[in-house]
């Protein structure tokens, strides 16, 4: 009796393997690739100092980190177990890391009212919020630049290694980004931003001012790309606030894909807020 | 020979379930997130479900958000028109074929907040027989 019951075991087990090895084969990438693309096109760095490879298509949507929300990625709290956005688990020992505002931040977050938000008119997400929006993102390494490819509102941020100083001509909806390597990391500082109603985070109605200042800490862990984003803006912020994000690896020959923001669909659904204010 | 077929039965059969597993966990991971581009909670009441029935009008496949509208009746045998919104063109998986103009669907899903609205998010289109229409959002 039990010499049949090992045998009817071996079976079943013969089975999912053979059917596994059958998938596979078949299938050809039955899983998501655990490997970046390379980039289209990435000339020998002229520097002699060894680059850290970030480049490729890499995937940032809800298979890599939870979707943003009212308390992703600014928490004060984090329950036990729930996955954070560099992709670990939360343990007992989470500290908030949600903005501590200054009365003119707490003032701002109080009148705001969801319809302002310029992103029911197409306004593009900026840092540090374009980072962590659930979609691919592609990083291009030149010798004198960077190119961050966002699929989230066609977005592309260029990070400048050539020592440029931003210039007062500079000032835009991105601001102006220069970089440089530090070890096995790329170091981006982002200023001369323009003011944004939601240039903080749109989802708690925090603003950013031209004294917004974003930096980056880009690395690889084993096949995921990790990014550290810091702001200041002491307008708004009591302190510099971070968080730490992850990336997978896009799956073989996946291309960004245009983005083409509605206007019509975008402030579709403002209609369906209740008024704040008559 | 009999318990040779058996055995061979038993290979398949794990097969199969195997098969089922792995397809369940692919559509896991392939779930498109739900809505990334503002707060749910905003324009929706979460807490709420409603259910209608009604011939789409039109269906918008865009970013960041894709809809679709129905010409329903409300209880007091009123013309209504709900606006339903559904994840993004590029994350939804919809082609205009999903759901042509003209099909008759039943839709459940959140409230809108605004008073005397007609809106729904995160909503799920069966067709009048019951059967799945996409994968909803």
């Amino acid at each position: 009796m039990k010499s049949t019951k090992r045998r009817l075991a071996r079976m079943q087990a013969a089975g999912v393997l053979l059917c596994a090895a059958a998938l596979m084969a078949t299938s050809g990438d039955p899983l998501p690739r655990l490997r970046a693309q390379t980039a289209q096109t990435a000339p020998a760095p002229q520097t002699t100092a060894p680059m850290p490879n970030l480049s490729g298509v890499w995937d940032g949507t809800g298979r890599a980190h939870p979707i943003n929300s009212e308390t992703i990625p600014w928490a004060r709290t984090m329950a036990v177990g729930r996955t954070l956005p560099d992709g670990t688990k939360a343990d007992a020992t989470y500290v908030s890391n949600f903005p501590v505002l200054n009365e003119r931040g707490l003032a701002f977050q109080k009148i705001f009212d969801e319809p302002l938000s310029p992103k029911y008119d197409c306004q593009p997400a900026t840092p540090p919020a374009i980072e962590f929006d659930p979609y691919y993102m592609e990083i291009v390494q030149w010798p004198d630049r960077v190119l961050l490819r966002y699929e989230k509102d066609d977005q592309l941020r260029t990070v400048w290694l050539d020592g440029r100083e931003p210039k007062v001509s500079d000032y835009g909806i991105q601001g102006l980004s220069v970089g440089r390597y530090d070890g096995n990391a790329l170091i981006v500082t982002s200023t001369h931003f323009v003011f944004d109603i939601t240039g903080f985070d749109d989802y708690n109605g925090i603003p950013s001012s031209p004294q917004k200042k974003v930096t980056e800490r880009y690395w690889r862990d084993g096949e995921q790309l990790k990014a550290t984003v810091t702001v200041e803006d002491p307008m708004f912020l009591r302190q510099p606030a971070s968080y730490t994000m992850r990336w997978l690896p896009a799956a073989a020959g996946y291309k960004l894909k245009p983005f083409d923001c509605d206007p019509e669909t975008a402030r579709m659904s403002v209609q369906f807020i209740p008024a704040k204010y008559k | 020979m009999s318990s040779a077929r058996n055995e061979t039965r038993m290979a398949v059969r794990s097969c199969s379930a195997f098969v089922t597993a792995a397809a369940v966990a692919v559509l896991l991971v392939t779930v498109a997130p739900v809505v990334a581009h503002h707060s749910a909670a905003a324009a929706y009441d979460e807490s709420k479900r409603v259910d209608t029935q009604g011939t789409v009008t039109r269906v918008l496949l865009k970013n960041p958000h894709s809809w679709v509208f129905l010409a329903a009746t409300d209880e007091k045998g009123q013309k209504v028109e709900w606006l339903i919104e559904m994840a993004a063109a590029a994350s939804i998986g919809w082609t205009p074929a999903t759901l042509p103009i003209g099909t008759v669907v039943k839709v459940g899903g959140h409230p809108s907040r605004a008073p005397g609205s007609h809106g729904m998010t995160a909503a799920r289109f069966t067709r009048l027989d019951g059967t799945p229409i996409g994968r909803g959002q």
